[in-house]
Formats: structure tokens, C-alpha cells, sequence
């Protein structure tokens, strides 16, 4: 019996040991790190997963691979499953899984103000619409109309803040909703089986629109330009002290495949090249189709006012409805270090314009 | 007697044997957090969690989140226990029931009640028809298969004698059946309780307004993994506390079995 629990303690110490020399091997050893981890929103058809925007340009342009293999740095690409990026880069980011990624505003926010430590380096562009999508046979027509009805949006995610502005641009609380909580995928077999009586989702509207399930009521496209969500190139504090040099080598690489989506005889292969799966390539291209946003600036990867601002809003709306609890300074998201000599060393300087 | 118990009462400290696992583990996650060993946003120590829990009572979050539950909980019980034991009984009285049923009652039985989430949410999309219907398959089995071994492990004289009697149906189910089956039939509803809490809670992950398991999906989405750890926590002491019912009642019912 006593054995018995000698050798329960020794599991508890075995465990405890485990994740001691865990932690260990992430401490500094050489000069380099082994390789370098990015994660990416990844689609998987078959078994090999899509990436899609800047990060698929970056692995066709091969630029980084390179310059990282003459260092003897190995890259490799983290796919995060589209149906979670967000907890599952937050994850990453939190268990030292990853070091760098290209994801939304929110789930940043809410990591950094859950005591993790990211840094945003590079901007990934003006943003991405989002859209309020109702079943086809739906009578509805604004926001107001769907008082007291299911609608299923994915909770953290980046469109749940422009889905609060609508919101509260129109004088609704969530109480006044039913509110499910499902990633995109199931928020569509939800519109179409009638399960819920609207979906708050990305350009994939389109899809339901196409098959003629589905109705956008409403979109970003028709809001301020500051409602769209914006994504960046985000890095892990740790990372960033440690090894400068590779994070200016990424960030370069990033405004690199940004400046070449910039250009506009590249958009077509661009667009070919960023459709997901399953989705036609007119999806894209409609949601690229924006008169009020011209497509080079679409792709500034500039820390301007207009990114700066975004991320005030951002971070008051998540305290304001308690998606954080601890109010970070929107400053401190950014270092904007990189970004500068990225501009300088791919050329691009006078490219973007900066927005107030 | 666990080596835990033989140790404390071989030290006079008997009282100690039923926590003592519980506050090792405590304790270890105590150090385990306040060394570092672990990102503290991952392994969030134990006051973090009690905070949130407390803060989460303060603000009825939690009662929410919880009565959602139990109430899908209650209902898919009912439905399932009793539609169960009204079929496990019925095969094992009647010989033309169980000839038509049984294989397939033993092929649906193997079935995890995981697995028929995605079937279920297609057919009934994702509202309480679903949950309560999950629940249901997953009490309905074991139930069932209670009632018929239960029944079937009547000692046939007693059969005999109520036929020397002439007792009606009733009377025979009421004098003779339901003393000598509850024993084992509670013990098949507690095992029914069990797996249905387990599969609610699943289910809940994956789609809900409300509910624990929507409660610690939300907090998976929000970092909020004190929130994760608070519904950890609280399934396990509700499994325990409904495991711990079900014993007592299986315990009252079995009084008269001589030991």
C-alpha cells in the first residue's frame, strides 16, 4: 500500500519534471533557433492545407526560405485550421507553439490583455469586410428587424467587433438577440436548414448568396471604412527581443509579398491565388470590389492613424462589453521598429501613403 | 483501501484519506503554477480560478449557465430512463419483442452517443431538441439494459408461485418485479446518469446559447482559461454529486437484500 503511494508521488514529480525540462528547452541555447514558426489561417482540401493572402505570397515568393536556410534557420508554416484561428494562434502564442502569425485584431487584444505578449510588426491591409447574411426566404431587411431572433456569429473572433458597432449603431444589446455562438461553417448549414435567422460572417456570404440560400442584408462595405476587421503580421514578444534580426528578416518578407499583391497587374493572379477551397473565385473578387478603397492602398502595411485608431476602438469595445477584462494601451500593440526597414530594404518607401 | 487510506489511518489520520489525492493535486498545481514551469496563461493557479468562479456566482453567469444545463439534463433523463425501462422490460417478458429487437437494440448500444452528435444536430439543427435527444439515447441503454437483465435474472419459481396464485399482471409487476429488479435497474440509472452528463456537456461544446460545456468553449474563444478550468471543475463535481445521489438511492432500495 505504501509503495503504491510512493509511486503515485513519483508520477506527480515525474509530471512536474516534464514540464520543468519543457520549459527548459525553451530557454536561450544557441544563437539561432532551430527553425522558425509561422502560423497562417490554412484551408485543407485533401491533405495538404491552402494558405491564402500574404502568408501564401510569402511561400510563393520563397524569399524568406532562402535567406533563413543561408542562416541555417529552418521556416515552417503553422496551419490554423479557419474554422478557429483565432483560440488556436492564441494557444500557440501562449505554449511557445509558434512565433509568428497573420490573424485578426480581437483575438490579439484578447490575448495580449490575458498576459501574453505579442507585438504587431507588419499591418496586413485596410481590412476585410464582414457581412450579416439571412436565409433567402427571410422577410427581413435591417439589423432591427432581426429583435429577438437566433443569430449565430463565432464569439473572439475579428468580426464580432463591427457586428458590435452595427449593433450599437443601431441602438441593440445582445440581450436583445439570441445569440449562438458557431464558427462560419456551421453558421451556414445553420442558415440553411433555418436554424438560425441570420449569420454574422465573412466574404463566404457571398457563397450563400450565390447558391440562393442566403441574403446579405448588410455589409462593412456600406459603413465607415474604420468598421472593416484588420489583420497583421503579429510576433511573440520573446521572439522579438531574442533574435532582431529574424524578425526583421520576416517582417521584410512580409512587406514584400504586400507590395507585390499591391500591384495592380498582379490582383488577377493574386485573387487565384488567396481563394479558399470550395469557393469560386468571384467570391474574392467581390469582396475586392470596393470603390471607396483603391487596391494599393488596400494593402498598406502602414502603422498609420488610421491603424492606431482602429485599435483604440477595438480595445474599448472588447472592455466595453467584457471580451477583456484589463484595459491594454493600443500603443504598446505595435513595434514598429521593423516595419521601417522592411520599407527600406524592399524598396517600398514611397509606395503607401500614410492615413490619417 | 487505497494506499492513501492505509497510510493515513496507519498514521491516525483517517480523516485524511478521502482529500488527501485532492489536495496533492492542489498542491502540486499550486507549485507547478507559482514556479513558472508552466506559461501562467495556460496553467492558471488555482486563485485565479476560484476568483473567477466566485466572480461568475456573483454575476448569476454561472446559475445560467448551469440550470440550462441540468434542465436538459432532467428532461433527457426522464425521457430516456423511462422509455428505456419500459423496453428493457418489455424484451425481457415478452420472447417476440426480444427476437425482434434485440440484435438491433445491441448494435445501437455499441453506438457512442459522441458519435451521433453531427447526425442528430442535422436532422434536428442546434436547438434543445437535439441536446435533450442526446441525453436521452445516452440514458435510454444503459437503462434499458438494466431493466432486461434485471427482469431476466428473476428467478423463475417466483414466476411459478405467482401463477399458483393467479396473480394479475399488475400485482405481479408491483409485488414480484419491481422489488427484486430496482437494486440493479438504480444501478443502471446511475450509470445512465453518468454518461448523459458526459455527453451533454460534449454536446454543449459544440453548439448552445447556454450551458456548461458552452460556457467553457466560450472561454476556450476568450483566453479565459480560469473560465475552462471553473467548468472543469464544476462537471466534475456535479458527476460526482449526481453519481453520489444515485448511490444512496441504490443503497436505500437495496436495505432489505440480506448482506
Amino acid at each position: 500500500m505504501l509503495r503504491k503511494l510512493i509511486g503515485l508521488l513519483g508520477v506527480v514529480i515525474g509530471a512536474g519534471a516534464v514540464l520543468a525540462s519543457a520549459a527548459w528547452a525553451q530557454a536561450p541555447g544557441g544563437a539561432q533557433p532551430k527553425a522558425l514558426r509561422i502560423a497562417a489561417v490554412a484551408y485543407f482540401s485533401g491533405d495538404k492545407p491552402k494558405f491564402i493572402g500574404a502568408p501564401a505570397v510569402m511561400a510563393e515568393q520563397g524569399w524568406l526560405a532562402a535567406e533563413l536556410k543561408k542562416r541555417g534557420v529552418d521556416l515552417e508554416w503553422v496551419p490554423a485550421a479557419h474554422t478557429a484561428v483565432g483560440p488556436l494562434i492564441n494557444e500557440g502564442f501562449a505554449n511557445g507553439g509558434i512565433d509568428f502569425a497573420n490573424y485578426g485584431d480581437l483575438p490579439s487584444i484578447i490575448v495580449n490583455a490575458g498576459g501574453v505578449q505579442t507585438r504587431a510588426i507588419v499591418g496586413s491591409g485596410r481590412g476585410t469586410d464582414t457581412f450579416l447574411v439571412v436565409p433567402s426566404q427571410s422577410t427581413a431587411t435591417t439589423i432591427a428587424d432581426l429583435k429577438g431572433k437566433r443569430i449565430a456569429i463565432h464569439r473572439a473572433r475579428p468580426w464580432e467587433l463591427p457586428f458590435l458597432r452595427l449593433l450599437e449603431a443601431n441602438g441593440l444589446k445582445y440581450s436583445d438577440f439570441k445569440i449562438i455562438n458557431m464558427n462560419p461553417q456551421a453558421g451556414a448549414a445553420a442558415v440553411v436548414s433555418g436554424n438560425v435567422d441570420a449569420l454574422y460572417t465573412l466574404n463566404d456570404a457571398y457563397l450563400l448568396e450565390d447558391k440562393k440560400v442566403g441574403r446579405i442584408i448588410w455589409s462593412t462595405k456600406s459603413a465607415p471604412p474604420d468598421w472593416k476587421m484588420r489583420t497583421e503580421l503579429w510576433a511573440s514578444k520573446a521572439f522579438i527581443d531574442r533574435y532582431p534580426e529574424l524578425t526583421q528578416l520576416v517582417a521584410t518578407a512580409y512587406v514584400k509579398a504586400l507590395w507585390w499583391i499591391a500591384q495592380e497587374q498582379n490582383r488577377a493572379a493574386f485573387v487565384s491565388l488567396s481563394t479558399r477551397p470550395g469557393s469560386p473565385e468571384s467570391v474574392t473578387w467581390r469582396e475586392y470590389d470596393d470603390a471607396a478603397l483603391a487596391w494599393s492602398a488596400r494593402w498598406s502595411p502602414l502603422f498609420d492613424d488610421y491603424a492606431l485608431n482602429h485599435y483604440r476602438h477595438s480595445v474599448d469595445y472588447a472592455l466595453n462589453n467584457q471580451l477583456i477584462r484589463q484595459r491594454i494601451a493600443p500603443e504598446s500593440l505595435f513595434d514598429r521598429r521593423f516595419l521601417d526597414t522592411a520599407l527600406e530594404q524592399s524598396g517600398a518607401r514611397q509606395f503607401w501613403q500614410a492615413r490619417p | 483501501m487505497s494506499a492513501a487510506q492505509a497510510l493515513a489511518r496507519a498514521r491516525g489520520f483517517s480523516w485524511l484519506a478521502k482529500p488527501l489525492p485532492l489536495l496533492l493535486l492542489l498542491g502540486a498545481w499550486t507549485l507547478a503554477t507559482g514556479a513558472g514551469w508552466y506559461p501562467r496563461a495556460l496553467l492558471v493557479p488555482p486563485q485565479q480560478v476560484w476568483d473567477a468562479f466566485t466572480e461568475m456566482l456573483a454575476s448569476g453567469e454561472l446559475q445560467e449557465h448551469l440550470s440550462m444545463s441540468l434542465h436538459r439534463l432532467l428532461i433527457g433523463m426522464m425521457l430516456g430512463s423511462s422509455l428505456g425501462l419500459a423496453f428493457g422490460v418489455s424484451m425481457a417478458l415478452s420472447k417476440t419483442v426480444e427476437v425482434y429487437t434485440a440484435s438491433l437494440f445491441n448494435v445501437l448500444r455499441q453506438v457512442p452517443s459522441i458519435a451521433l452528435i453531427p447526425v442528430l444536430i442535422l436532422i434536428f439543427g442546434i436547438g434543445e431538441t437535439f441536446k435533450v435527444l442526446i441525453v436521452t439515447k445516452a440514458a435510454f441503454f444503459p437503462v434499458a439494459l438494466a431493466a432486461y437483465t434485471a427482469v431476466q435474472g428473476i428467478p423463475k419459481n417466483y414466476f411459478e408461485v405467482g401463477r399458483v396464485y393467479q396473480l394479475p399482471g399488475l400485482v405481479l409487476l408491483r409485488r414480484v418485479i419491481l422489488p427484486s429488479t430496482v437494486p440493479p435497474i438504480v444501478t443502471g440509472l446511475r450509470l445512465a446518469l453518468g454518461r448523459s452528463w458526459g455527453t451533454l456537456v460534449a454536446a454543449e461544446l459544440l453548439a448552445a446559447e447556454a450551458g456548461i460545456g458552452q460556457m467553457m468553449e466560450f472561454g476556450r474563444q476568450m483566453f479565459r482559461i480560469d473560465v475552462v478550468m471553473v467548468g472543469v471543475v464544476i462537471t466534475g463535481l456535479i458527476g460526482f454529486v449526481l453519481d453520489r445521489a444515485m448511490k444512496l438511492v441504490e443503497a436505500r432500495l437495496s436495505r432489505w437484500r440480506p448482506r
